[in-house]
């Protein structure tokens, strides 16, 4: 179904020129590695907020405000990183499950922090009962330890 | 100077590293975990800088978000450090070899010793950090140079796999 499109994404000028340089993907590869640590620490900061861990003194509203504009930062330069990556090896990807499997966990935890966590974690203190955060925190983690996981098995098992 | 080649040959010659060599799924997962463990630890060291340069997190009293982040950039630490020297016992002449696994070596040297002269100089005057203007800047130092070293970190950890000076 979605062929043509892998099909385009290969063909694109910025496939080619990665393909060609020697150089170019494993720059770009290694600078994902720093922007996915750093887009991590900022999810991990909050969820063990969330999870009553870590910097307990400062308010669950008030360190994610601040992970927010990380976030932010960090995600755009994953995906400024990752876009060709993709592109470059499309139609290899398309045959990969584990790659598919990286990016419905992703679209899934993405889903879930910028809904249940982002509104669990702005929401007063004593308003939750305290096993809500928590949950958030446990299932944030593990959606963004599957990405992160996942994203690493492509170059073994992709 | 001796050389440490015959003690590499000797490690990489052992029944149970040659095992996890040759296993399908014995180096993936090990790899796969020292990446997973690196994440946690360096992503919190991460913000740990960026609240020293002042980019991040700046409603937190430095000194606290520190102290309550230690134990987690630890707990990270520990893992990656264990996996990492796993890594090098199962494929030690092929780690020998390669440019980038020295660089990352010397980065992570480099690192651990501005974490340390942090922790024993600057982390001593941690009360005084949010009034004191010198010992912020001696922070938002400390935080600049760990940014770049732990990121050179990542970053010649992952050209590993590529070996363009052998």
């Amino acid at each position: 179904m979605f062929l043509p499109f892998f099909e385009w994404c290969d063909g694109l000028a910025i496939s080619q020129a990665y393909r060609q340089s020697l150089y170019l993907f494993a720059l770009t590869q290694s600078l994902h590695l720093v922007a996915v640590t750093t887009f991590f620490g900022a999810i991990l900061i909050g969820d063990l907020r969330l999870l009553g861990w870590g910097p307990v003194a400062q308010s669950r509203a008030g360190i994610a405000r601040s992970a927010q504009s990380v976030l932010l930062w960090a995600g755009l330069a994953v995906l400024v990183t990752g876009i060709p990556q993709f592109t470059t090896h499309a139609l290899t990807y398309q045959r990969s499950p584990i790659f598919v499997f990286k990016m419905c966990l992703l679209a899934a935890a993405l889903a879930f922090t910028a809904t249940l966590r982002r509104r669990v974690a702005a929401a007063d203190e004593g308003r939750l009962p305290s096993w809500v955060p928590r949950a958030v925190g446990a299932v944030s983690l593990a959606l963004w330890m599957g990405v992160t996981i996942s994203g690493r098995l492509i170059t073994f098992y992709g | 100077m001796p050389s440490i080649v015959p003690a590499l040959e000797w490690l990489e010659g052992l029944a149970w590293t040659t095992a996890i060599r040759e296993s399908v799924w014995g180096y993936p997962m090990i790899e796969t975990a020292h990446v997973a463990s690196i994440v946690a630890f360096a992503g919190l060291v991460i913000m740990m800088d960026l609240r020293l340069v002042g980019l991040a997190f700046t409603h937190a009293p430095l000194a606290q978000i520190q102290r309550r982040l230690f134990p987690w950039q630890i707990a990270g630490l520990v893992p990656s450090t264990a996996t990492g020297l796993l890594l090098c016992c199962i494929d030690p002449m092929r780690y020998y070899g390669n440019v980038f696994f020295r660089v990352k070596l010397a980065l992570l040297a480099l690192a651990g010793l501005n974490a340390v002269v942090f922790h024993l100089k600057t982390y001593r005057r941690a009360e005084r950090w949010d009034e004191d203007p010198q010992a912020t800047a001696t922070a938002r130092l400390a935080g600049v140079v760990s940014l770049l070293l732990w990121s050179g970190t990542i970053v010649s950890g992952r050209l590993i796999a590529y070996n363009w000076f052998a």
